[in-house]
C-alpha cells in the first residue's frame, strides 16, 4: 500500500471567525512496508495530517491517494479503507467499552463481519502480537486491567482487523519506561514481522530514532524537514528554534565534536556511541 | 528544615469486589521538608498516584496517619485546610479548567473560600504574573496551547497561597516546549518563593531537577536519594520498570569502558566537560 498526499491543505472552520489553516500544501509519501516518524509541536498539524489519511477528515484543497487512487472519488469505500489504514488515537484506552477483552478485541473484526472461529483467530491473533495472553486475559473486563495493558488491549482490537498500515499517535504517553519500552518493541516486531506499515507520531525524539527510518517534521502545518533520523538530527539548532528536543545522545556527540573530539555524529545506539567516545577518547591518549 | 508532612506507616487498598481488594500501598513513611523538591518516579502502578492523594487528604489511609503542617488528615474537620496548603495539579489540563476566561479561572478557588473582591484580584495578577500568563487575563482558556493551560492550573493552585504543591505527571500530555515552561515555572516557585514540590512523572530526565527523588514499587519506597544517587551509581532500576536518563545509561558504558567518569555526570553538560 503506497499512501500518498499531494498539495494536501486543511482549514478548520472556514468561513468563521475561528478559522484556522492547519495544513499547507503537504506533500506526504509513505511507501508499502516503511516506518515513518512525525514529530513537530503541538498545533503544527501532525493529528490533521494522519486524520486524512483514511478518510477521518477530508482536504479542503490537495488530494490523498492510496495506491495511486483518490480516496475521495465516486466509489471508494471508506470504511473498507479505514480497516487497511487503522488509527489508533491519543489514550486509546478511553475507547475501551466491553465487558471483557475478547469482545472488545472482537469489535472491530465483528464489524468486519467475522465470526466463530475465524473471529476467535483474529482475536488471538491482536492479543498475542501485543504480548496479551489469550487464555488468561480474555475472559478479563478490560477496566480491570494495568494501564500498560489497557493500552496493549486497545491496539490488539485494531490489530484484530489485521491492517495493512497502522498510524499511531502518541502510543506510549502516560507509560513507565519499560511500559514504553516493551510497547516500541511489539510495534517494532508488527513492522519487521509483519510487514505492516508503521506510522508513528511522537515527542519522544529517542522514542523515534529507534525506530523509525524516515522523519518528517512539521512546523505551522508544513513539512519543515525531512529525511533520515541521522540527516533530520543533525539541524540540532533549527530543531530546538522549533520547540523540539534533540535525542540526548546526538547532543552529546554533536557538543562533543564542537570540543573538538573528531568522532562520528551519526550514532543513535547507545552501545554504539559508547563504544565511539571511548575509541576516540583512547586515541587522544585519555 | 522542619518537616512540613510527614506520612507514618500507611497503607491503602482498592476494592475490586467484595472479597477482593488489591494493596495501593503499603507501611509506606515518608517525611517532605519545607521547601524540598521532590520527584516520585515508578513504574504504572506502583501507588505513585495514590500517594500523592494522601498528601492533600482526598484518600485517607486504610491504617497509618498522615500530618500536613500538624495537621492529621484523617480527622474531617481538618480536610479543607489541608487542601489549601496543599494544592493539587493533575496531568490533563483540559480537566482542570472551570471559568472561561483566564482571570476568573485562577479566582475561582479564591471565591469558593469568600476572600474579599480586591484580595482576590490581588492574588490572582500575581499568581498569573508568577506562572508568565500576565497578557493572558482576558484569554478564553481553551485557545491556550497545552504548556499555557497547565501554567494556568498552576496558578489557579498559587493563588491559595499554599505551602506544598502536588503534581501528578504535569507534563505528560505536553510537547517538549510546553513541558519546558512548566518545569521553569514550577522550579522558580521552588526557588523564589519556597514552596514545597512534590512531582510525579514519567520522565526520568525531570527527576534530575529534584533534591531528592523517590522511587516507588509495589505500594513502598524502593530507593530514595539525590539524583546522582538513584542514576549515578549502581542502583538497578529495570528491575523496578524504570530505566536511567539517556546521558546517565551512556556515562554507566563509558566507566564499564574503562573512562574515568565522574558520578554526577548526569546531563550532556557535565558529560562533556568530563571528557573533554
Amino acid at each position: 500500500m503506497l499512501i500518498e498526499t499531494k498539495n494536501l491543505s486543511h482549514v478548520y472552520m472556514p468561513g468563521t471567525p475561528f478559522q484556522v489553516k492547519a495544513l499547507h500544501e503537504v506533500n506526504f509519501v509513505v511507501e508499502k512496508g516503511a516506518f515513518v516518524g512525525i514529530i513537530g509541536e503541538t498545533g503544527s498539524g501532525k493529528s490533521t495530517l494522519v486524520q486524512h489519511l483514511n478518510g477521518l477528515l477530508k482536504p479542503t484543497s490537495g488530494e490523498v491517494l492510496v495506491d495511486r487512487q483518490n480516496i475521495w472519488q465516486e466509489g471508494m469505500d471508506l470504511r473498507r479503507l479505514r480497516s487497511r489504514i487503522a488509527l489508533l488515537f491519543q489514550y486509546p484506552e478511553h475507547q475501551l467499552f466491553e465487558e471483557t477483552v475478547y469482545k472488545d478485541v472482537a469489535f472491530g473484526p465483528r464489524n468486519l463481519g467475522l465470526e466463530g472461529t475465524a473471529l476467535e483467530e483474529r482475536v488471538r491473533y491482536g492479543m498475542e502480537l501485543m504480548g496479551l495472553d489469550f487464555e488468561t486475559c480474555k475472559d478479563r473486563s478490560p477496566f480491570n486491567l494495568s494501564g500498560g495493558e489497557k493500552r496493549r488491549a486497545a491496539l490488539a482490537g485494531i490489530l484484530a482487523m489485521q491492517p495493512e498500515t497502522i498510524v499511531l499517535d502518541e502510543p506510549t504517553a502516560g507509560m513507565d519506561p519499560s511500559g514504553r519500552k516493551q510497547l516500541l518493541k511489539q510495534i517494532r516486531k508488527l513492522h519487521r514481522e509483519e510487514g505492516m506499515t508503521v506510522i508513528l507520531v511522537t515527542h519522544d525524539m529517542e522514542e523515534i530514532v529507534r525506530s523509525a527510518e524516515k522523519l518528517y517534521v512539521f512546523s505551522g502545518g508544513r513539512i519543515v524537514l525531512q529525511g533520515l533520523p541521522s540527516e533530520v538530527f543533525s539541524s540540532s539548532r533549527y530543531l530546538r528554534e522549533l520547540g523540539l528536543d534533540v535525542p540526548p545522545l546526538a547532543d552529546l556527540l554533536q557538543s562533543l565534536r564542537e570540543f573538538g573530539l573528531e568522532l562520528r555524529t551519526d550514532i543513535f545506539d547507545e552501545q554504539d556511541a559508547a563504544q565511539e567516545i571511548i575509541k576516540t577518547c583512547k586515541k587522544r591518549g585519555r | 528544615m522542619s518537616a512540613l508532612i510527614e506520612v507514618h506507616n500507611i497503607s491503602y487498598y482498592y476494592a475490586l469486589d467484595e472479597h477482593q481488594a488489591i494493596p495501593a500501598l503499603n507501611d509506606l513513611s515518608l517525611s517532605v521538608d519545607r521547601g524540598e523538591y521532590t520527584v516520585v518516579i515508578g513504574a504504572n502502578g506502583s501507588g505513585k498516584s495514590t500517594l500523592a492523594r494522601h498528601l492533600n487528604a482526598l484518600l485517607v489511609p486504610a491504617t497509618g496517619k498522615v500530618w500536613v503542617d500538624g495537621l492529621l488528615t484523617s480527622e474531617p474537620e481538618n480536610k479543607w485546610e489541608i487542601r489549601r496548603r496543599v494544592g493539587m495539579v493533575f496531568q490533563n489540563p483540559d480537566n482542570q479548567i472551570v471559568a472561561t476566561t483566564v482571570e476568573e479561572d485562577v479566582a475561582f478557588g479564591l471565591e469558593n473560600l469568600g476572600v474579599p473582591p480586591s484580595l482576590t484580584r490581588q492574588r490572582v495578577d500575581g499568581a498569573l504574573r508568577l506562572v508568565g500568563l500576565e497578557e493572558y487575563t482576558t484569554h478564553a482558556p481553551h485557545l491556550l496551547s497545552g504548556g499555557q493551560k497547565q501554567r494556568l492550573a498552576i496558578a489557579g493552585v498559587i493563588a491559595m497561597e499554599p505551602s506544598c504543591l502536588v503534581m501528578d505527571e504535569p507534563t505528560t500530555m505536553l510537547d517538549p516546549r510546553g513541558r519546558k515552561e512548566v518545569l521553569q515555572t514550577v522550579r522558580e516557585m521552588n526557588r523564589q518563593r519556597g514552596i514545597t514540590v512534590v512531582h510525579i512523572t514519567h520522565f526520568m530526565e525531570e527527576a534530575l531537577l529534584a533534591d531528592r527523588v523517590l522511587v516507588m514499587e509495589a505500594g513502598r519506597i524502593a530507593a530514595q536519594g539525590a539524583p546522582v544517587d538513584i542514576f549515578g551509581g549502581d542502583l538497578e532500576l529495570e528491575p523496578l520498570g524504570l530505566e536511567a536518563p539517556a546521558i546517565p545509561r551512556l556515562a554507566r558504558l563509558l566507566r564499564a569502558g574503562g573512562l574515568d567518569i565522574p558520578r554526577d555526570a548526569l546531563d550532556v553538560g557535565k558529560l562533556v566537560s568530563a571528557l573533554c
